[in-house]
Formats: C-alpha cells, structure tokens, sequence
C-alpha cells in the first residue's frame, strides 16, 4: 500500500537530518504502530506519508503513486487521511456534520452522496446524535472521533494517526483505539497510528520502532517487546508486565518472555503456581 | 501553615441557563511539603479546583485560605499568590524571551527584584530543574527539545520560590523518559527547598508511584482523599468510577479473579514483585 525507500529528511533550517535512510513497507490492511522517543523522527515519517513532507532523498509510493509528483499530491490525500494531536486545531465550522462534510465537499462529491457519507462516517465513530451539535462543547476524546469521521467522509483507504490520543485523558484514549480497532478489524482500513504509549501499540499487527532518525526494528509487539534492552537503551519503556517478568525471572523464576498484557501475567503465575 | 479550602462551591456561568456547577461543596487542606496527586475524568473539576489555590478564580461560595490570606481578600490575595506557583498544561507554550534566563527570570522582575539579583536566581532554578546555567543561559528557548523547554517553563515558577508548587499535567505530550525526568525534577525540587506539590494528572502508574496522598473528584464533588495506599488499593473503588488503575492493580484483580490468595491492596510495583516471589516459592532468593 505505502512503499517507503532509503528515505531520508531534513529540516530547512536545521543540520540534523531527522530522517535518515528509512525502508518501511506498509500493507494494505494491517495496523501498524509506530513508537520512537520524542525527537526520534516518528512525526516526520507521519507526514511523509501523504505529502505533507517530501522526503530530501529517497522515495515514497503510496499505491505506486510517488509523492514527489505534484500531481499525485491530491490522489494520495484522498487515500491517506490523517488526524492529529491536537484536537483543537482540526475543527473547522460550529456544526459538527458540517465539519465531516467538510472534506468531500472540497473533493467535489455530489449533495446526496455527501449525506450518505456524513451519516455512515458519523456512525462508525458512534457520533450521529451529535451531528448538528458544536464542535467546541464537546470533549477531546469526542473532537478526535469528529476528526476521524471527517477523514472517513473522504473514503481513505489508510488512516494516520499522528500522536492523535496524546493530549486525551484514558477514557478518551480509550474510546479512540476501541473506534479505530473496529475500523480495521470491519472495513478493513489500514491504520498507522505514531504513539507514545507502549500499551497502545500492543494491539497493532506490528510495530515499528524509531531512534533517533532511524528505523530501529519492527515486529510483532510480543517480538518487540520481548526487546527490553534495546529500547531501555533507545529512551523508551517496555510495558509494565514485561518489567515485571523481568524482574520476577532475576529472582528465580521462569515466566515465558513474550508476556505483554496483564493477562498474559496472570495466566502465566497461575500456570507457574500449578506446577509447583 | 497549610492551604485550607472549606466548603468550596464554584459555578461557571451562574445565573444564565448554561449554569454549570463545577465544583461543589469540596473540604481539603494541603499541608506544609506534602505530595498531593489529584485525579478525576476531564471534566470533574480539577482544574478549577486548582486554579482557586492561587485566586485565578474566586468561589461562588466557601473560601480558600493559603497561609492564612483569604484568597476572596484582593490585598490579601497578592501575598497569597506570592506563596502559590501554577504550572498549567504544555507550559512551553509560554515561553517567549529572547535567552533562557531572560525568560525564567521575568516573574520575579515583575516581582520588582533587581536584575542582578533576578538573573542570579534565574541561574539557580535552572540549576535545580537540570538545566546547567552555563550551557543554557544564553540560548533562545526555542533551541531547546521539548523536555528542556518544559524544565524552563518550570525554572520560570521555580524561581518566585513557591511554598506550594501546583502542576497540572506536567508530563503530558512527553515521551516515557521524558516523563520519569520530570517526576524525578519535581521530587529533587521538594526535597531541596520544602516545596508542597500538588500534582494533577491521568497517569495512575505515575501517581501511585510518587504521591503521598491522593485525592479523587468526580463531577465536582471530592468523592474521596486519602493515602496513596488507601486510594490504590482500592481499585474496586476507582474502576467503579470509570477511572484507571495502575497496571499493578489490575494485575492483582485479574490474579484474586483466578483465586490467587493476595493482599487486597498491592498496587506497587515493588510490593507485588515481592508478595509473587513469596507465592512462586522464591522468596528465600530476594
């Protein structure tokens, strides 16, 4: 779906190449997350991926469509959509339809079909009955579910999000991976989603880990995380059960090591506890 | 002496048919040097909680006294704000000096100390939040990454000498070790110059980790305050309420839900690499 080559990028006015010789290839129909340090290039890889940036060396392909050629710009957008962190600056008018319809009104699509659109897109992030309230009296967590179906409205066939849970409490968090889980899991979206929570990306198909301009390693999440040297030693964290494990495992015991989530831990002491 | 709220009602908008009460009826004292946490859905009132402690806002009804000066009192008021120092959400944001020290020692010139002595202290609060005054002194604040930006914004409160330090958010946006930094910043600066933290955040892993006393609001109202301990060892309690737990907790839910015997209340990190060590046989080895 998005072929990413050698690509690498920098800042106008800074000497550091924030990108530097990335190969990624994203398919069609997983979801991927991809977690870096802050500073460690994962936001500028985002914006490469529908031409908001263009990369200073390399290439990237979305459907074979190379994103250096202006003509392409408008194509790529339509497929790849992107929400942001903050939700604040994505809301454009005071009528929350308004704002979804936003998007296909721009494209062009005819008055009916901009209604079937508004509606579906409003439903699959559980917000119709919220179609002719403000933007601005909603909550965060409700603003980014507005963001999402204003890209919906567009028919991407991938959605990037850009950090988009980051300034939400839990519950918004929450809700926003439980919508965009089922957008995957459903209408089969693809799904990039640049996060700072380790327990987030471990409900991704895979996940890429960025370092410092680079791309350092991708995997499954249990592969990945099973890593716990190499991302101590690149400034990020490992879940909370895999410290655990860890640390369990120094005083003795044998905890399998690809345990992720709190239910991997719990059935792993009990089997352990049966044992003994 | 303490922060003492009493009573403490707040409505926004009162009067119209958008009346809203965001606050009602909340008791609580923050005494000298303690780490308060404070949690509750967005919207549940911590924030206007925390902006009365400094009079940005004034109570409907009720009152908040710091130190002894009625916050509702103007002249009283400014003393009081002397003693309080807010650091609000993404405090970078507010950053606009041409040079670092110019930036974190504009409020205390505005306090009226001299510029000598007003850099000196800006030299020293950057010391104490981790930036080496010799190295960052002189560079514009939007040279820094966004960990260094935020120790400046709190170098620029630092600097007023608070006795009561208030953060709202103080880890948002920021990467995990960026975050650890800031907490273990904000434990040095209370260690080192008695400061009282209250501290507003929807991290469950970091509040459990670092408070003394956690207080929990809900729709307006202070649902309960206790002991770090008391508050996440109950984690009944605060999932009922549709609040996050710390990982710990969840874990030990999960285990008493398989019919591991655990104390009821583990929610550390360290308590409970302990009490499986016991149960999996290998305490003998810690």
């Amino acid at each position: 779906m998005i072929e990413i080559d050698n690509i690498s990028y920098s800042y106008e006015d800074s000497g550091r190449a924030a990108l530097s010789g990335v190969t990624l290839s994203i398919k069609k129909g997983e979801f991927l997350a991809v977690v870096g340090h802050n500073g460690s290039g994962k936001s500028t890889l985002a914006k490469h991926l529908n031409a908001l940036l263009l990369p200073t060396e390399g290439t990237v392909r979305v459907a074979g469509m190379d994103t250096k050629d202006e003509a392409n710009t408008l194509p790529i957008r339509q497929k790849v959509g992107m929400v942001f962190q903050n939700p604040d600056n994505q809301l454009v008018t005071t009528v929350v339809e308004e704002d979804v319809a936003f998007g296909p009104e721009n494209l062009g699509v005819p008055g009916a079909e901009i209604r079937t659109r508004v509606d579906a897109a409003l439903a699959a992030v559980g917000m119709e009955e919220y179609a002719a309230r403000a933007p601005h009296m909603l909550s965060g967590g409700q603003k980014q579910r507005i963001a999402i179906a204003g890209m919906l409205a567009m028919e991407p066939e991938v959605l990037v999000l850009d950090e988009a849970t980051a300034m939400l409490d839990p519950r918004g968090r929450r809700e926003i991976l439980a919508i965009v889980s089922k957008l995957h899991r459903e209408k089969g979206i693809t799904v990039v989603m640049i996060t700072q929570y380790m327990e987030e990306a471990t409900v991704a198909d895979r996940v890429a880990v960025m370092a410092d301009g680079t791309l350092l390693l991708t995997g499954t999440p249990r592969e990945v995380f099973m890593q716990t040297e190499l991302l101590r030693a690149h400034r990020l964290d490992v879940p909370a059960m895999t410290e655990l494990k860890e640390r369990l495992n120094a005083h003795g015991a044998s905890l399998p090591d690809d345990i992720l989530t709190v239910e991997d831990m719990a059935d792993a002491i009990c089997r352990s506890l049966l044992k003994n | 002496m303490p922060i003492v709220v009493e009573k403490l009602n707040h409505a926004y908008m009162e009067g119209s048919t958008l009346a809203h009460d965001a606050l009602k009826d909340v008791t609580l004292t923050i005494g000298d040097g303690e780490f308060l946490g404070l949690i509750g859905h967005t919207g549940s009132g911590k924030s206007t909680f925390v902006q009365h402690l400094n009079g940005l806002l004034q109570p409907t009804s009720g009152s908040v006294t710091v130190d002894g000066f009625d916050m509702a009192d103007k002249k009283q008021r400014v003393q009081g704000r002397r003693l309080v120092g807010m650091v609000f959400q993404y405090p970078e944001y507010q950053l606009f000096e041409e040079t670092v020290a110019k930036d974190v020692a504009f409020g205390v010139k505005n306090m009226g100390v001299p510029e000598a002595e007003a850099m000196a202290r800006a030299d020293e609060a950057m010391a104490l939040v981790g930036l080496a005054p010799e190295r960052f002194r002189d560079k514009s604040p939007f040279e820094l990454s966004g960990g260094e930006k935020r120790r400046a914004a709190l170098a620029g409160i630092i600097v007023m000498r608070p006795k009561y330090l208030v953060l709202d958010e103080p880890m948002a946006g920021l990467d995990p070790l960026g975050r650890r930094d800031i907490l273990d910043t904000i434990d040095h600066l209370r260690a080192t110059l008695g400061c009282a933290v209250v501290m507003v955040s929807h991290s469950m892993d970091d509040m459990a980790d670092r408070a003394e006393r956690v207080a929990v609001l809900s729709a307006g109202t202070l649902l309960r305050v206790g002991s770090t301990a008391e508050i996440f060892g109950d984690a009944k309690f605060l999932l009922e309420n549709g609040l996050d737990v710390p990982q710990v907790s969840r874990l030990a839910l999960a285990l008493r839900a398989r019919g591991v015997a655990l104390p009821e209340t583990i929610y550390a990190m360290d308590e409970m690499e302990l009490a499986l060590c016991n149960l999996l046989g290998k305490g003998a080895e810690i």
